[in-house]
This record gives structure tokens, C-alpha cells and sequence, in this order.
């Protein structure tokens, strides 16, 4: 079942950012499958097809192929903010290279697919803003810090390992008031998921009339808590927690190591 | 901002039944009024009324308590100044006890025993009230294992695991850097908790929620002027918002959920969040004592090699910063 039977009203040409910008027809206005390709979906295509095939090249140059301990470490402190050899964290600059590509060239299919829509950009604007947290992360703060080295590992241990390592290295990150602030954010938009999941499943199908349902839900939450969101709120309320939490996350690592080296002492004068 | 309307319809609510006793405190605090204001930030005007009912006043009347044997414990600790509470807010602490049985003094960790105590009641309590709001709407009581699930993990890091372990002392005290300082020493204390691999499940649910919402809640917003936010409706009948909704991440990812089944996603991740958290606690100090040597044992953490100034330097891993020498760590300047 590739196609869903309203489908086919959708699926029209055209009205892309390739047109828009560029001026031709887009060469890559199609479906596969169940995937809108366009311009941008084929620049990710190549980025994530160089960039996984680095990372098994590199893998198997490593020479070992276990999920747990295979790693692609970034450069040495030696290299700086310099090249490095394949093996030295050159290949960890390639994929993260070809990483960053993907990510835009998908936040701007998004922006495609919602013109084709003809729906609002909410979905990639958010998605930019969690691309920001891999750039912050892989680009900035290391450009900022003058070394590549600060970047983290791509793999599965060695990015646990990475965490707890800058965790410690800045001496107690729960005293970094972004990162607490961020983990209020995760805990909130946790239990507001929790809140709405409950509110859409505890109600729908149990009146036939939806309408009466959902007044039911406003009654529930003002008897429970005295106030209700309403139903369009409680989507405005969880989006703006989802992108508090990024920018504070953003905040909360791009300050480690530039302007604060010790969340501990970062108290002392208070 | 200023305005304010009285809201004068009456309150909706099914025929109620056998079940639905006569509570004696059942009513409904106030009058509801309206914020014309809070329009701008497109959520409800309306606030209020609030049910007190017979559970919910006993659950607040427990953390009012709670929180009064929390302040009287604060005056003792600053000497009966209200100044020094002010000024040492963040560093207030209310510590529990060593060991097992009752404290041996109210500044011993008894403060902290009768709080807990106090605030344990008062969240059963409200799950009480939960369940009783909950079947008066005829709501299914998704909403109550929500809130036991929440229960469960308070339940693990205050009373299960320092069962567990033999010692109040294992749980957090109260008070701002109290919270802080139990994060920090908890991990440090059993290992490191980033190797604890239900820790590692609950980050991945807990992030998963924020991702969800940022999803949800986007693709809602976009596609919500025709429609698609109510969301009961929708789950009987599909209109063109949600069909948008639908068709954005079925191109997108090749993958796409429905206006029921989201809500499935979202109610699993927020949830499974707290129980991965819960498992993670108790299994602490009964399945290892040391998640770092567990995560050795399987294979979970990242094998550096031997820790040499060459092995650093030729290393293809990067290393946290080392002192020059092989000595202490130097304070930073300030530090006395």
C-alpha cells in the first residue's frame, strides 16, 4: 500500500524551492514509493549515501566491526582546527561534513513538502532548530574552543563516553543553569506529553458526538487543575516547551568550555 | 489585560450514576471568569472554576502541611532569621536521616521523614482524586497511570531503593542544590550513571518526548486552520488538516501516524520515560554497585587504552584536559 486513498488529490507537481529560486522545473519533482524525492530529497540522498559510506570504510579500517566498541573518533588535539589524516579523525570530518549537508538539504525537502501541502512551515522550523543542537555541538563550539577535537564520537559508546567525559570535565554540569534549565524543559514537555496522550486517549469515541467530547475534556482539567488550555493551546503550549528545551540545550553546551571552564567556581560569587 | 469577564454557562457534565457518590465537599470553588487577554497567546481565555472535593482538599490540606514542617525546619536551620533563609535559599537543606529506622532527632533527618511522610500521603491522595474526576467525565483512566507511573518513580529514588540499600541517606534531601548535589553524588556514588543502561533507555524516551512534542505539536500548528487540532473529531472522521498531517510524514519519512495512534506514541514515550527511570533506581545497588564496571563487563564503555602523556597526544580519541604535571588539579583563581 504505497498510495492512501485521498492521496492522489495531493500529489501534484510543482511549487517547489527549486522553481522558486532557481527559476526551471525542478528535475526531481517525483514520488518513490511512498518518498517525495525533489531537488533537495536528491542532495540528501548523495549526502547520506557518501557520508554512511565513509563511515563503513572507516569502520572496517578500524577493524572492528562490533556495534558496541566500533567508533569514529574526531581529530587529535594535535590537528587543531586543521585537516587530518583518514584514520586520525579525517574521516570523522568527511561524515560529519557530509552529515550537515543531509540535514539542511531534509529541512529544506520539509519546506517542499509543506509548499505542496499547502501547509504552515511549523515542522521544519522545528527541525532546523534540532539541526542547530548538531551544529552547535560539531561546529561552532569546536570552532569556538580551536579545535575539532572537541566534537563527539560517532558511535554508540563513544558518544556515551564523550558525554560523561565533558560532563566531568567542567568539573559538576547539573550547576550549569542552561542544563538545568534544559532538563526542566525535557521534564516538562515529558509530563505535558503525558497530560495530552491521556486527555485524546482517555476521551475519543466515548460521545457521538466528538464536540461534546472535547467539552468534556475543558470540564475535566478546569474541575482537576481550575484551568484548561484548550485543545489548539495545549499544541502551542508543547511546541514552544519543545523549542524552550532546544535553545536552552543549545545554550547549555556552547558555554561549556568558551566563558565558563568550572560550573562549581562559576557560583562562587554569589 | 485588565478585563475581565465573568463566564455565566452552565457546566457540562454526563448524567451521573450509582457510582457517582455524594461527596461532602463536592463543589466547584468560585466562579469562572475570562482573561481576554491570554487570546493573544492563542490558548483559553477562561480559568476556574477548580472541583475541591473531598480527596483533593485532603491532598492539599497533606502538602500545605508539607510544606509548613518544611519552613518551620528552615527557620530552625537559619536560627529563627528570616534573612538568612532569603540569602542561603539555594543551600537550604533538609537532609534525611542515616540507616533505616525513625530519626534519632528533628534535625537529625526527623524534618525530613515527617515531609516525605507528608507528601507521600498527599500524592496518593491526589491519584485518588485523579481516578474519581476521571470516571465522573467518563474519561478511561489513561490519565491515572500516568500519574501512578510519575508515583512509581518518586516511590523508587524516596522509599524503594533506600529499602533497598539500608539507608534513608541514599535519597535526595530537600532543598534547591539538595536536588543538584543528589543528581551529581547518586551517579558518582554508584559508579557512573551514565553506564546504568535503563538510564540510557529513559534519556532516549525522555529525549523522544521533547522530539515528539516539537513533531506533534508542528505538524498540529501547521495544518491546524483546517482543522486538525480537534483531534476527537478528526479520529472519526478524517478532514483535510489531519490528511495534510498524515501525507507530510508519510513523504517525509515513509512513515506516518494517525490522530488516534500519535497520541499512542506520545502516552508510551512520556511514560516509558519514568518507568526506565524507575527500574534504573531500584536495579541501583541490587543488580551492581558500580554501573561503570557493569558497562566494562559489557561491553558499553568506550576502551581508551593505557592512559600515558604519549598515548594522549598519539591517540586517534580525544582525552579531557589533564594538569601539565601529575599533580593535584590547581583551583581556579578566587577559590580560597
Amino acid at each position: 500500500m504505497a498510495t492512501l486513498e485521498f492521496e492522489s488529490a495531493y500529489r501534484k507537481p510543482g511549487n517547489t524551492l527549486f522553481q522558486l529560486i532557481v527559476g526551471g522545473e525542478d528535475p526531481f519533482d517525483f514520488w518513490v514509493g511512498r518518498f517525495y524525492v525533489g531537488f533537495f530529497g536528491a542532495v540528501a540522498a548523495v549526502a547520506i549515501f557518501l557520508g554512511v559510506g565513509i563511515l563503513f570504510v572507516a569502520v572496517g579500517q578500524y577493524g572492528d566491526w562490533d556495534l558496541l566498541r566500533a567508533d569514529i573518533p574526531p581529530p587529535t588535539r594535535a590537528y587543531g582546527l586543521g585537516l587530518a589524516p583518514f584514520l586520525q579523525g579525517g574521516a570523522w570530518q568527511m561524515v560529519v561534513v557530509f552529515a550537515t549537508v543531509a540535514f539542511i538539504a531534509w529541512g529544506m525537502r520539509e519546506v517542499d513538502i509543506c509548499r505542496k501541502l499547502e501547509m504552515g512551515f511549523h515542522v521544519p522550523a522545528m527541525f532546523s532548530l534540532a539541526v542547530s543542537a548538531w551544529l552547535v555541538l560539531q561546529i561552532l563550539r569546536p570552532l569556538l574552543m580551536g579545535c575539532w577535537c572537541e566534537g563527539f564520537d560517532l558511535s554508540f559508546t563513544g558518544h556515551l563516553t564523550w558525554v560523561s567525559n565533558t560532563g566531568f570535565r567542567y568539573m559538576n554540569f547539573y550547576l550549569n543553569p542552561f542544563h538545568a534549565y534544559a532538563v526542566l524543559g525535557f521534564f516538562l514537555t515529558a509530563m505535558v506529553l503525558a497530560m495530552h496522550g491521556s486527555a485524546i486517549l482517555g476521551t475519543y469515541k466515548t460521545d457521538p458526538n466528538p464536540a461534546v467530547e472535547m467539552r468534556r475534556e475543558d470540564t475535566f482539567w478546569r474541575d482537576y487543575v481550575g484551568y484548561s488550555i484548550g485543545e489548539y493551546g495545549i499544541h502551542r503550549l508543547g511546541f514552544y516547551l519543545a523549542v524552550y528545551t532546544l535553545v536552552m540545550s543549545d545554550l547549555c553546551i556552547l558555554t561549556s568550555g568558551t566563558l565558563v571552564k568550572d560550573w562549581v567556581d562559576f557560583w562562587h560569587p554569589f | 489585560m485588565a478585563t475581565i469577564i465573568t463566564v455565566n454557562e452552565p457546566i457540562e457534565e454526563p448524567e451521573p450514576d450509582a457510582l457517582d457518590y455524594a461527596d461532602p465537599l463536592g463543589i466547584r470553588l468560585g466562579q469562572a471568569f475570562r482573561i481576554p487577554w491570554l487570546r493573544e497567546l492563542k490558548i483559553d481565555t477562561q480559568v476556574g472554576t477548580i472541583w475541591l472535593g473531598f480527596w483533593g482538599v485532603m491532598s492539599a490540606l497533606l502538602f500545605a502541611a508539607g510544606l509548613g514542617v518544611l519552613t518551620l525546619a528552615a527557620f530552625d536551620q537559619a536560627n529563627g532569621q528570616p534573612w538568612i533563609i532569603v540569602k542561603y535559599f539555594a543551600n537550604l537543606q533538609i537532609a534525611p536521616p542515616e540507616g533505616l529506622g525513625p530519626a534519632p532527632s528533628l534535625r537529625g533527618g526527623g524534618y525530613w521523614q515527617i515531609v516525605m511522610l507528608l507528601w507521600a500521603g498527599s500524592t496518593i491522595l491526589w491519584a485518588v482524586r485523579c481516578y474519581e474526576r476521571l470516571r465522573r467525565h467518563r474519561w478511561r483512566p489513561f490519565l491515572l497511570f500516568a500519574w501512578l507511573s510519575a508515583v512509581l518513580l518518586t516511590a523508587s529514588i524516596w522509599v524503594i531503593h533506600p529499602l533497598l540499600v539500608g539507608s534513608w541517606a541514599d535519597a535526595p534531601a530537600l532543598g534547591l542544590n539538595g536536588d543538584l548535589d543528589w543528581a551529581q553524588n547518586f551517579s558518582v556514588l554508584w559508579g557512573n550513571f551514565y553506564y546504568n543502561p535503563w538510564h540510557q533507555l529513559a534519556i532516549f524516551f525522555l529525549f523522544g518526548s521533547t522530539m515528539l512534542w516539537g513533531m506533534h505539536g508542528a505538524t498540529i500548528l501547521a495544518t491546524s486552520a483546517e482543522g486538525s487540532h480537534h483531534e476527537d473529531a478528526e479520529i472519526v472522521g478524517l478532514t483535510s488538516g489531519s490528511q495534510k498531517a498524515i501525507l507530510f510524514w508519510r513523504w517525509t519519512m515513509g512513515f506516518n501516524a494517525f490522530p488516534k495512534s500519535i497520541h499512542d506514541w506520545l502516552w508510551w514515550f512520556a511514560v516509558g520515560t519514568v518507568l526506565a527511570s524507575a527500574i534504573g533506581i531500584v536495579t541501583t545497588g541490587t543488580v551492581t554497585n558500580d554501573w561503570y564496571v557493569w558497562g566494562v563487563d559489557h561491553g558499553t564503555v568506550l576502551q581508551y587504552g593505557p592512559i600515558t602523556r604519549e598515548a594522549i597526544n598519539q591517540h586517534p580519541r580525544p582525552m579531557p584536559d589533564m594538569p601539565a604535571s601529575g599533580n593535584a588539579y590547581e583551583p581556579a583563581p578566587g577559590i580560597q
